[in-house]
């Protein structure tokens, strides 16, 4: 992490969104501005990393400035991602369609913009037609690596095809939202409606301007990015974020595990009494409020998540050099 | 009896001598010696050398200084004998060879040859005197011992000079009679003794002093001293009792003894030997080869007649005796008897080197090391208070090959120039003596050795006799030396297969053994060998071709639609070849290890790179990328095969719990196959799984994904070529009429151009034919590819679009029936008769493509707007018309007038409105330009 701390003050920009979104990673406390500032600065340095990445492989193209194959083509090979990365954006046209050829109803799918599934529901709850909903959806997102590119004509895809990747994109989903239940199950109803709000938290979301500062557009890259590269940030942010979250979750779990364990083995005399007193009985007081990530639980699930693989290694095995390891896109 | 007491002693120490120096030759093969003495013992021989060249120096001085001495005729037989040396082994070589080429016509067998030539080689010594009996063997015996002692070298050192005054300052205080080894070499040359004891006084006064000065009873030179003498009482024992005397008295003597002959032969039996080797100008006591070889070069010519005086009796009368003695010899060691009496100068061919004999009867003489070591045993007493106490073995090879060692090393040496290959060095040159000692080594090798392999013992045994050494051979053999053969690799020769042997068969044929060795390289080596995988990659390869056949007519299609014209060969046939991997051709190679061709397989990897790319979708690639790629993964593959390397080599572990029942521990291999596969792959940034992925992402996946391709090509290419044949449609496309044909009517070609082409919308005819799409159908827009496909299947003759039959052609207007034409055109068509030279008119739609006018077209508004433009052609003949009518006008003058003059413009005009209704009935074959006008409909 390149930024000092008065940088780090300097550049907190995202608090809210930060907040809202490790929230509905599974984050129960709330976490302090040092936490958030960090996970800020990741995010900061993976999107700049992305962007650089992608101006490389644009130049490389000839083209000058960076389409939407170059971002998923940095993450090719999280085929999980990649997918849920489609899904969304097959969304993102359904809802377009639908806000175009529906005026009427067009407020509400407009502004549902946070989560995949929640927009996906609120389509179809919304009553739209069916009909189209299932013609929209056939436009599907195209990877240029993809089969079709073998061929030098495009031809539209018939309807009886089933694609076995759409059923697997629909299992990532499908255990996203398994999680999201999961958390979700134990909440009231406010609570619930806090936590859908929390979802649709976004950093590009109608921040455009305050986005692309941030990121670095006229720097790194042109100024003036697609709306696509926009909101593909803004999904890939969010997955960033939540990555992380729940990595530095873990983090912290493995760390009160750790605790507890020496705790038991120092001081062995008044274990029982400890472990009592841990246990919440019938009598003790409400539960107190969960301790919030903190900062080192960050940096060491970053440090996790930048483990290098031998892969990146493998054309030097038997070299001395010192291999260079660039930052790994989380 | 005391003399022949003592020649018995001296008989018995000399063979237990040379059987330790034997036995101690027959263990040189079976040790490795080290090299790294060598360089001591050059260093060592340099200082020797230095020594006999003073000795030298010094001598010739004295020469220079009194020539009158009585030393000059022995001085001077020493410069004769060095001046004819090379003249007379030349001489000697000369008659050898003939006799070999003779050999046939001699009627003498070996034994008696080489006895001859023995006797005719009289090598006789520098030390041989005319007038001194005995000289030559005591001074041979006497200076071979001096050298031994002086090659001594770790002890001798101290005793090789005179004390100088600056060392020892009193040292002459207490000697009174200096003396040392290199003294004594110079009294020997200067022939100053008279009798062994003179001689072995002197060597034991070098001791003696020794003691005497350094009274320290652990001064280093007392220990060296009393080695040296202990030496010295070993060798001693080797040298003859002889009183040199002047010839005169001898033969006086002889004279006087003449009539005893008879009595004294019993006596001159036992101890023949020595005037034997006298007589042949040999040196009694043959031991070792080492320094010898200058001795016998002796000037034969010269002394020839003196010295056979004396030895011709003797040999006469001895003749019978020494048969015997060396009968009985041979009876007891079963070796040539030239082998040990003649000191292995000129021994038998076949078994040359004394190594022949040892090596024959090597079993018989196996009790001799047993004496040598008893022998030597009290030496080893005496070293062992040396504090670098050696190995006996060691401490006889090196002081037996200690000469030839410095040779060898000073040879070694003379190869480099300060550290660098010297490269005016002479080249190293392989000698026929020194090939033939060596296999003559190696056969000797394998047959002590009983485990080394029969067949190789045998052939070698075979291939010796073959190889017919010549006597000529055997003489040159003389410098042989005890070395191993690692000393000589120059001389080795590599072990050649048999198959590649030069034979003859009975008849003298070459026998031909090309076939054993020679074999084809197997079959499939550089090609990608057939398993799940690549059968499954090659099946997605032929779908691939075969979706882009379907592309490649899409895509012409398609092209059609848009271009206005179009050329013979604008659309290759997309046609592509089966992917097959060529083996290399059938190929012989000799040898039997992997065929290696780097270029080959370098080529082999290119191609399975190329697939693999070609399998990733790309057509082509290249040139530079296919290196760089294969390049990389030629990179990745020695990794993966040097990492597999390093974990199977990994060294052995114990095996827990498991030991043999000796106790000792069992070993197992580091890591199982398994185990090493799999670090090999992590390693490498691999694991099982990613491999399963690829498999079942990158080849299955795709492969499933190409079919699918497929379908959906080949339907669309059915799509646009017929529209009309969809599944409800039927097999005839009847079905397609059901719902009113609408498909006709409408198609849905517009629409995804998302235009009101037409106008349909504009006319409101969709609302009146409640159509829901206002578009045409594809196929109907298909007539052009049809047409060209006709143009260029012309076989197919019978349009089948056309229902109607093709109205007849016009008949072309002639001068005949022209009458029948209209009124008012008749002028006109005889006006075109007359410029066409009164041939019948062609039609314009029959003239060649170039010839035909442009169609005119009209506007949308009707109008015309401007007049056509004349082609070029057109306007020349015009003009030529012209000035033919101004000629025919001057020359026929006006009274035939035509109405020619008709302007230009206005002919052109009024040629389109007859035609125009004639074209119309053509659409069907020529619809270029109406194609997109509302009226084609």
């Amino acid at each position: 992490m390149a930024a000092d701390k008065s940088a780090g003050q300097a550049i907190a920009k995202y608090k809210t969104e930060i907040q809202q979104m490790m929230f509905v990673s599974g984050e129960g406390g709330e976490p302090s501005t040092e936490t958030t500032t960090l996970v800020e600065q990741i995010v900061q340095q993976q999107v700049q990393e992305m962007l650089r990445e992608c101006n490389t492989l644009a130049t490389r193209r000839g083209s000058r400035s960076i389409s939407t194959d170059d971002l998923m083509f940095l993450i090719r090979h999280d085929k999980a991602k990649l997918s849920r990365l489609r899904h969304f954006l097959q969304w993102k046209d359904v809802r377009k369609n639908v806000k175009e050829t529906d005026d009427r109803g067009g407020d509400a799918a407009g502004d549902l913009a946070g989560g995949d599934e929640v927009l996906g529901s609120a389509v179809v709850g919304q009553g739209g037609p069916a009909v189209d909903l299932k013609k929209n959806k056939k436009t599907r997102v195209d990877l240029v690596w993809d089969v079709q590119s073998f061929f030098s004509e495009q031809v539209p895809p018939r309807d009886d095809e089933e694609d076995e990747e759409e059923e697997e994109m629909a299992q990532a989903t499908l255990q996203r939202l398994k999680n999201a239940d999961e958390r979700t199950k134990k909440m009231n109803r406010e609570d619930y409606m806090h936590w859908s709000e929390c979802r649709q938290a976004s950093f590009t979301f109608r921040k455009g301007k305050r986005f692309r500062e941030w990121a670095g557009f006229g720097v790194i890259t042109d100024n003036k990015p697609n709306d696509d590269i926009i909101d593909i940030l803004g999904f890939l942010t969010y997955e960033i974020v939540q990555t992380l979250t729940e990595e530095a979750l873990r983090v912290k779990d493995a760390e009160k595990l750790y605790r507890a364990a020496n705790r038991a083995e120092t001081t062995d005399g008044n274990t029982r009494k400890r472990r009592h007193e841990a246990e919440p009985g019938l009598f003790s007081g409400p539960e107190e409020k969960k301790e919030p990530v903190q900062p080192r639980h960050i940096h060491e699930a970053f440090r996790r998540m930048q483990r290098p693989n031998t892969k990146s290694r493998a054309m030097q095995v038997f070299t001395r050099q010192v291999h260079r390891r660039p930052l790994k896109l989380i | 009896m005391q003399v022949k007491n003592d020649e018995d002693a001296r008989k018995q120490a000399q063979e237990v001598k040379q059987a330790a120096e034997e036995a101690a030759k027959r263990d040189f093969h079976r040790y490795f010696y080290t090299l790294e003495n060598d360089r001591v013992a050059m260093l060592e021989q340099q200082r020797l050398d230095e020594l006999d060249r003073q000795v030298e120096a010094e001598m010739s001085g004295q020469q220079g200084g009194d020539a009158a001495n009585g030393v000059a005729p022995g001085a001077q037989q020493g410069s004769l004998s060095s001046a004819n040396l090379g003249a007379s082994s030349l001489i000697m070589k000369h008659l050898l060879t003939r006799i070999d080429q003779q050999r046939s016509k001699v009627k003498a067998n070996d034994n008696q040859l080489r006895r001859l030539i023995s006797e005719v080689r009289k090598n006789r010594s520098k030390w041989a005197s005319e007038e001194k009996v005995g000289q030559e063997e005591l001074y041979e015996a006497a200076e071979r011992v001096l050298q031994e002692l002086k090659a001594m070298t770790e002890h001798s050192g101290p005793f090789l000079n005179r004390v100088s005054k600056r060392e020892a300052p009193d040292y002459y205080n207490f000697i009174k009679y200096p003396m040392d080894i290199g003294t004594m070499m110079k009294k020997l040359k200067n022939f100053q003794y008279k009798s062994k004891k003179e001689f072995v006084g002197d060597l034991h006064l070098i001791w003696t002093n020794c003691l005497k000065y350094n009274t320290d009873p652990q001064h280093f030179l007392r220990k060296k001293a009393l080695i040296m003498q202990k030496h010295t009482d070993r060798l001693v024992v080797l040298i003859p009792d002889i009183v040199v005397r002047d010839r005169a008295e001898v033969e006086a003597e002889e004279r006087r003894n003449a009539s005893l002959d008879a009595d004294l032969d019993g006596i001159e039996d036992s101890d023949e030997e020595v005037p034997i080797m006298a007589s042949r100008g040999r040196k009694a006591p043959s031991k070792g080869k080492k320094g010898n070889t200058a001795n016998r070069k002796a000037p034969p010519t010269i002394q020839e007649g003196t010295p056979g005086l004396e030895s011709k009796p003797l040999l006469a009368s001895l003749g019978s005796s020494s048969n015997f003695r060396n009968s009985s010899l041979r009876a007891e060691s079963d070796a040539p008897m030239e082998g040990n009496s003649n000191g292995f100068v000129t021994p038998p061919p076949g078994t040359i080197t004394p190594n022949g004999p040892n090596g024959v009867n090597g079993t018989a003489n196996h009790a001799d090391p047993s004496d040598a070591d008893g022998a030597s045993n009290p030496g080893q007493d005496v070293t062992s208070e040396d504090p670098a106490v050696e190995d006996l073995d060691y401490r006889t090879w090196k002081q037996v090959t200690k000469k030839a060692r410095a040779t060898a090393a000073a040879e070694r040496n003379q190869l480099f120039r300060g550290n660098r290959i010297n490269p005016d060095a002479p080249a190293l040159l392989r000698s026929r003596a020194g090939m033939r000692r060596w296999m003559r080594q190696q056969k000797i090798l394998n047959e002590e050795d009983p485990s080394a392999d029969p067949s190789s013992a045998e052939t070698s045994k075979e291939t010796l006799p073959a190889t017919g050494e010549s006597l000529a051979e055997g003489i040159e053999e003389e410098d042989d030396t005890l070395l191993p053969d690692y000393y000589d690799p120059v001389s080795a020769i590599p072990d050649i297969d048999d198959r590649l042997k030069w034979e003859n068969d009975s008849e003298g044929n070459i026998i031909l053994r090309a076939e054993e060795c020679f074999h084809i390289v197997p079959k499939e080596q550089f090609v990608a060998r057939e398993s799940i995988l690549t059968r499954k990659m090659d099946a997605n390869m032929r779908q691939m071709q075969d979706t882009r056949k379907i592309v490649a007519k899409i895509g012409i299609v398609k092209q059609m639609q848009l271009q206005s014209q179009m050329y013979q060969n604008q659309f290759p046939k997309y046609q592509p070849l089966p992917l097959a991997e060529a083996d290399v051709e059938p190929m012989v190679v000799t040898d039997d290890g992997p065929f290696m061709a780097p270029v080959l397989c370098r080529s082999a990897l290119q191609r399975t790179v190329c697939k693999i790319f070609y399998h990733a979708g790309f057509e082509e690639c290249q040139p530079a990328a296919l290196e760089a790629i294969t390049d990389l993964a030629g990179h990745y593959f020695k990794n993966l095969a040097q990492s597999l390397k390093v974990y199977t080599e990994a060294p052995k572990v114990r095996q827990a719990g498991v030991s043999t029942t000796s106790g000792e521990p069992v070993f197992q291999r580091r890591f199982s196959f398994e185990e090493s596969v799999l670090h090999t792959l992590n390693q490498n940034g691999h694991d099982v799984e990613a491999l399963e992925s690829y498999v079942k992402e990158d080849v299955e996946r795709v492969g499933s994904k190409l079919s699918v391709m497929h379908e959906r090509m080949k339907s669309h290419l059915a799509e646009l070529l017929r529209p009309a044949l969809d599944p409800a449609a039927g097999s005839d496309g009847v079905g397609a009429f059901n719902d009113n044909s609408e498909q006709f009517i409408g198609g849905d070609f517009a629409e995804d151009i998302g235009e009101d082409f037409f106008g349909f919308k504009e006319l409101g005819l969709d609302k009146e034919f409640g159509l829901a799409s206002l578009s045409v159908p594809l196929h109907l827009l298909q007539n052009r590819v049809y047409g060209a496909h006709q143009a260029q299947n012309t076989s197919s003759a019978a349009i089948p679009g056309i229902i109607m039959d093709q109205p007849a052609p016009f008949e072309p207007v002639t001068v005949e029936n022209i009458s029948r034409e209209i009124g008012i055109v008749q002028d006109f068509f005889r006006a075109r008769l007359a410029a066409n030279g009164d041939q019948p008119l062609v039609e314009d739609d029959d003239l060649p493509a170039k010839q035909r006018f442009p169609r005119p077209r009209l506007p949308p508004t009707g109008k015309i707007s401007s007049p056509r433009k004349r082609p070029l052609r057109e306007q020349q003949q015009m003009a030529k018309k012209k000035r033919k009518m101004e000629e025919g006008k001057e020359e026929a003058g006006s009274g035939n007038s035509k109405p020619f003059a008709k302007p230009a413009g206005k002919l052109r005009l009024e040629m389109p409105p007859p035609r125009e209704p004639v074209a119309e009935p053509e659409k069907g074959e020529d619809t270029v330009e109406q194609l997109m006008s509302p009226e084609s409909m």
